[in-house]
Formats: structure tokens, sequence, C-alpha cells
């Protein structure tokens, strides 16, 4: 039975997503190249050469007990990161975490790795971690997202970069690189060929705190019970391993609005799992 | 209301990028300092730019279009080679300079002040042994407006490059006055225009010292030691040197 359905969803996927996704990557694979350029004297004329940390929403996140107690950022933290902060808000209240789904570059770099993963491993991929232990790592993002902004807050600097596995990837050429963030980044790598999406589901801070829009966000994931088929292809095919299929609706902490799990995609049935408004 | 996946990603991208588009539109995004010194607020130069507030992420051309010094001077009288003097920022001048920081003597952001202040006439107060290069000493020299003092003053700390080039295992021809002593304070603990309270907490300062040396109570150890002085009226080149000497007695 599930031979059929994996043949069968394999065929349909949210193209436009991979596409969004590729966009960001390289635009932000070419600014960081074009700042590195910008710095020894050279540059891609009409591309930004912003830093990475003035584009991150995260660096936002963890300047604003600076910015509320003294009204100043963060080293090496600027207005754009701020901005991005409240636009990634905002669209995590109207469609979830669609950040880490749709735009974040390193999400995109695991599920590109996790490719790799799922030919490998096939069916057993996403699936080694024992659901207990899993269910347990999943809160462990918070604990980070806390150390975070308390060292920030504590020290005004960005602690987070010394070991952020985003920033090292996109900084392999830069002096700036720090060895903790390497480590990390060599880590998640590893992990990605084993597990989907490794640093989203246990480490990710940001993720952290755009996961509880989950909770109350307006655009939900909806299945309707009186036309699913009970298949449990929902539930294969969602990368943060959500059993969606148990679910009315999906207010799962870790869900990253990829709508991979939707009719759209992989559901079977027409109009059973939607993304919808209110209760229609 | 049902949204699929192309109405999604276009939703994103509007909110996105038009959210980018507006706050550029008014001036709110911001990727990277202004680069604009702060003002004198009293005295003779005051409404003019305070060379005492020139940071290290500025390059010549921020130096040459706030102090109208010609960004070729600059690079010439730092010994820079280069097509794009402009582009030069003066944290590398560390770099560049890296041999002489090694005997002791730093050549950096603080010579730029100097420098700057010497060529403009803009007031600025000594309050460490800063270094400058033969040559940028020879361009002041040759413009004719320094006073005795300043002319003693550079006389005994200057570098001279063109012996440190040609035998860089010995130790550089450096000028140095022979009653006082080479500041060799470690870079990481010196107090400079982004250091926060909490950087010197850090380095072992007490909070008590940090408040007698202010007269008054510490802020938030987040808020720059510079930005704090500027908000009370407190002179920060009177502040610096009193809370670096307390630093420098602390062994790290």
């Amino acid at each position: 039975m599930k031979t059929f359905f994996w043949k069968k969803f394999t065929r349909r996927r949210i193209w436009i997503r991979s596409l969004v996704q590729i966009f960001f990557f390289a635009l932000i694979l070419l600014i960081s190249v074009n700042h590195q350029l910008a710095e020894d004297g050279g540059g891609i004329p009409f591309l930004s050469s912003a830093s990475l940390h003035s584009l991150c929403p995260f660096g936002g996140v963890v300047t604003i007990y600076q910015y509320a107690a003294v009204g100043t950022f963060v080293q090496k933290i600027h207005e754009s990161a701020f901005i991005l902060m409240i636009i990634g808000f905002l669209l995590a209240v109207l469609f979830g975490p669609v950040f880490c789904g749709w735009v974040c570059p390193f999400g995109t770099f695991q599920e590109w790795l996790g490719k790799l993963g799922k030919k490998i491993f096939r069916r057993r991929y996403n699936r080694f971690v024992p659901a207990r232990l899993d269910k347990v790592l999943r809160y462990a993002r918070y604990l980070v997202l806390a150390w975070v902004i308390y060292m920030t807050a504590v020290t005004g600097k960005l602690i987070f970069a010394d070991y952020d596995p985003y920033f090292a990837l996109f900084n392999f050429w830069s002096s700036e690189l720090a060895v903790g963030g390497v480590v990390l980044l060599a880590a998640t790598m590893l992990g990605s060929l084993f597990v989907e999406r490794p640093w989203c589901k246990y480490a990710c801070p940001y993720g952290a705190v755009l996961g509880v829009s989950n909770l109350f966000r307006v655009f939900q994931i909806r299945r309707k019970e009186a036309t699913c088929k009970l298949d449990g292809a929902c539930d294969i095919t969602c990368p943060m391993n959500i059993p969606v299929s148990t679910l009315t609706v999906v207010r799962d902490h870790q869900c990253i609005s990829c709508l991979e799990c939707t009719s759209e995609a992989r559901c079977p049935a027409a109009a059973t799992v939607d993304f919808v408004a209110g209760r229609s | 209301m049902r949204l699929n996946s192309k109405s999604l990603a276009a939703i994103i991208l509007v909110i996105l990028f038009g959210g980018i588009a507006f706050t550029t539109a008014m001036n709110w995004w911001q990727t990277e300092s202004d680069k604009v010194p702060a003002k004198f607020s009293a005295g003779e130069a005051a409404g003019q730019f305070n060379p005492g507030d020139i940071r290290g992420s500025y390059t010549f051309a921020d130096i040459e279009k706030n102090f109208e010094v010609p960004a070729v001077e600059l690079a010439s009288a730092f010994t820079i080679e280069t097509e794009d003097p402009g582009s030069v920022a003066l944290k590398d001048l560390e770099t560049v300079y890296a041999s002489a920081a090694d005997a002791g003597v730093e050549v950096g952001t603080a010579s730029v002040r100097l420098f700057v202040a010497l060529y403009t006439g803009l007031p600025y107060e000594i309050v460490e042994e800063t270094y400058l290069p033969q040559p940028a000493v020879d361009l002041l020299v040759a413009r004719g407006t320094l006073t005795d003092e300043q002319l003693s003053y550079l006389q005994t700390h200057s570098v001279d490059l063109a012996a440190l080039k040609e035998s860089t295992n010995q130790a550089p021809a450096v000028t140095v006055p022979a009653s006082e002593p080479v500041a060799g304070s470690d870079s990481e603990r010196m107090i400079k225009g982004k250091t926060t309270f909490q950087e010197v907490l850090d380095w072992g300062v007490p909070k008590e010292t940090i408040e007698t040396i202010l007269g008054m109570e510490m802020p938030n150890p987040l808020t720059k030691v510079k930005d704090f002085c500027a908000e009370k009226g407190l002179d920060f080149e009177t502040i610096k040197p009193a809370l670096q000497a307390e630093a420098d007695k602390i062994t790290p």
C-alpha cells in the first residue's frame, strides 16, 4: 500500500517552492561573495555587498534586548536585520514559519543533502532517531535560543556568529570563519544524510522563535477527516515527521509550512489536506 | 479561504521584497553604519566633525567626505600603494603595520585621528601614545601649520617605514621619547569608541571603580562608554585614560 502511494506522490512536487529556495540560496551566496569582493576593493555592480549579519532576521531577534535597554544594536547588526525580523514575524503570523520552509538557504542546503540520504537509505531515511528521544530533542532548540539571547544580552556581542553553521557555510572564504561554526556545519551535513533538516529540528534558535507561530497563525494546514483515506502519505512525506494523519489542524511547533503534505502535493485525496484560513 | 503554493510563493516574495523596498524608500534600510562622526557641540570647532570619533570601519573615502582630507594624501601619508585609495579601510592599517605593532608601536585608527586633526587644525587630545609614519609627519610639516608643541611631539612619535621594510627582522626604526614608556596595552583590552561597560567589567574593573571615575552611577552595562559620556556631557577623552589605567592594572 505504501509502495503504491510512494510511487504516486513522488510524481507530484511543489516545484515553485524548490524554485523559490534556489533563488534565495543563489541570492545569499552571491551577496556573500560580493561582500568579500567589496572588502577586497572589487565587487559585482548592482548587487548588494551587505554582510550576512545584516541580512539575517535572527540578528534582529538577538538585538531586541539591547535595543530596548539602551537603544543600540548589537555589534555587526544593523537596521536591515531588524526589518527582516519584523517581516519574518509578519509572514509567520499569517502563514507560519514559511521563512524556514521557503526562504532559509540553510534549510534548503539540508534538504539538498537529504536527497542524497534518501537515495542511500530510502525508506529508512528520516526514521533513525527513536521516537521518544526525538520528541525530547525537538525542544533543544529552545535551550539554544535561551542561551543565545542570554549571552548576547550579557555581552553585547554577536556570540552566535562563532557557532552559526549557516554563517560558516556562506563564509568559507572569509577571515570571519569560526571553528565552532565549521564543526556544527560538518555535523549538520553529516546528520542531513540520516535525518531531514537536523539543524532545523534540534538546534535552530530562529526556527524555535518562528515555530511558536504555529500555535496561532492565520493560515493553517487542515485535514478533512471525512475525505481522508488514512493512507499515511502526509506522515511519510513530512520533512519534520509530523503525524498529519492524526491531526485535524497542524499546530505542531515544528511545522515549516512547506505544503508537501497537502492535497496539492502528496495527499492523494482531493481537497483533503489544505492550507486554509478559518474553518473552510 | 484556501491558498495554493503558487499564491503563497507570490505573497512571500511580495511581502519580503515589498518590505525591503518600502523601508529603503523610507531610508530605514541600513546594512552598515552610516560612517558619519559626531560633531563638536561647543568651543571654536562647534558644528564641525570630531576627528576623535573616527572609527576603524571608515575608509579613506569616508575621511575625505567628512574632513576634506584627500584620500590620495592619506594613502601617501600612510604609504599605502593602491589605485583606489578611497577604498582603504582604517582597520586594515593594523595589518599593514603589523611589524611595527610587534615592536609595541601601533599605527592604526588613532594615528589617522591624529593625522586628520593636525591636517585640519581641529581639536584633538592625545590620550595614548600615538605614532605616525614618517611620510605623514613630512606631509604635515610641509604644510607649515603645526605649532612648536605639535612638531615636538611628532619628532618623537614617528615610524620610519623605509628602515622597517628593509629589515623586517630588526626592530623598527621608531623614534620614541626617552622619558616616556611606549604604551603596550593589549589591543583586546583597549578602550575604544565601541567599548561597552560590560567589556570593562569583563576585564575585571569593579563597578565601583568605574562609578568613581564616572562620578555617577554606571548605566546599563551594554551601553558604550563613549555614548554614555556624550549623553551625560562627560569628556570621553578624560574618562577613557582613567578607565584604561584601571584595566591595565589588572593582569589578564
